[in-house]
């Protein structure tokens, strides 16, 4: 019968739905409150990242503390999610050169509640709080834990290297 | 060796408490992303929204869809987390998109000084209806678009006063 074919496909595509539904809440619920994928390019994280191109593994389980590489949501491009260095908390002083190139000029900003400030390792080449302020912390999406490629430099994401 | 036969017994006991749990389990996750990403109910309360929204408390439905498409226009009453309070949520009206330009009266019970902005790329200026109990961009500043979480879309608690918010 022609309606029997067509009952063996709907309880197919039904199954079929449920395990993606299943399999798609299962990994939803991992990167929105554990942990989840990053791919981070770009110079302003030399020498702790790759200008090329790195995948990193995020978590959002801890508190923030001074220090700490993390991606947040740019205040500037609601698309964009730069990856950038803690350097300050709510609180806390902190201090940079407003035109490098121009002249050793520095200025002095208490972080206001509720936000964070953050700086590229790499100042030279770097879009950070230093040009667009401090972020709330809200926009902050989490803190990067592991680089996963390129395979020679697998590991732990530390502090910043001093050189 | 007893108890191991007494623990078999009640395998099949076991196996259904697992079903039910993960029939539960699994209308749990159904209603947390029905809550977080499409609709939800929440209850708003406080006197900057007046005569909009009620001093004691009103439920109102808002959804969480417009705001990752970019449709959040001038008008729109939205769900903001607050940018001094990372806890907090705040409901607000959205009264500049970014490249706007705004002018304010800096303390509305004091004079009619007025200070003009210009909202900044990325960010939005919000406003509570009662300028004079209000704590928004006036006080914080223009606020990234990333931090909206949903938009108001009618009001339904109490009952008198479900229908649209305007």
């Amino acid at each position: 019968m022609a309606s029997s074919f067509w009952n063996i496909a709907y309880q197919q595509a039904t199954k079929s739905g449920v395990l993606v539904a299943k399999v798609y809440s299962f990994l939803h619920v991992t990167t929105n409150y554990l942990a989840f994928p990053a791919y981070a390019f770009g110079p302003s994280m030399i020498p702790t990242l790759h200008p090329s191109g790195n995948v990193v593994l995020a978590e959002r389980i801890s508190k923030l503390t001074r220090g700490d590489v993390i991606v947040l949501q740019s205040p500037e491009d609601p698309n964009k999610l730069p990856t950038k260095r803690v350097v300050g908390l709510e609180g806390d002083s902190v201090s940079f050169v407003v035109d490098p190139g121009k002249n050793d000029e520095s200025r002095t900003i208490v972080v206001p509640k509720g936000h964070v400030w953050v700086e590229g390792d790499y100042t030279q080449n770097s879009r950070d709080s230093r040009s667009f302020g401090p972020v709330p912390y809200a926009l902050v999406q989490g803190r990067l834990l592991w680089r996963v490629w390129p395979f020679q430099d697998f590991g732990p994401i530390g502090p910043p290297t001093t050189t | 060796m007893r108890w191991l036969r007494y623990l078999n017994q009640w395998r099949g006991t076991a196996k259904e408490a697992l079903e039910q749990v993960s029939i539960v389990a699994k209308f749990l996750c159904l209603i947390h992303v029905t809550d977080r990403y499409i609709i939800s109910s929440t209850h708003v309360q406080g006197p900057s929204m007046l005569p909009t929204l009620n001093l004691t408390g009103d439920v109102i439905l808002t959804e969480h869809l417009s705001h990752r498409f970019g449709k959040i226009g001038l008008g729109d009453i939205v769900l903001v987390r607050s940018p001094t309070d990372p806890t907090r949520m705040v409901t607000k009206r959205v009264l500049g998109l970014e490249g706007h330009r705004l002018s304010f009266s800096a303390d509305p019970l004091v004079g009619d000084s007025s200070v003009s902005v210009v909202v900044p790329k990325g960010h939005v200026w919000i406003q509570g209806d009662n300028l004079y109990a209000s704590t928004d961009s006036r006080n914080f500043g223009p606020v990234p678009y990333n931090l909206i979480e949903g938009k108001a879309l009618l009001r339904v608690w109490p009952p008198r006063f479900l229908g649209s918010l305007r």
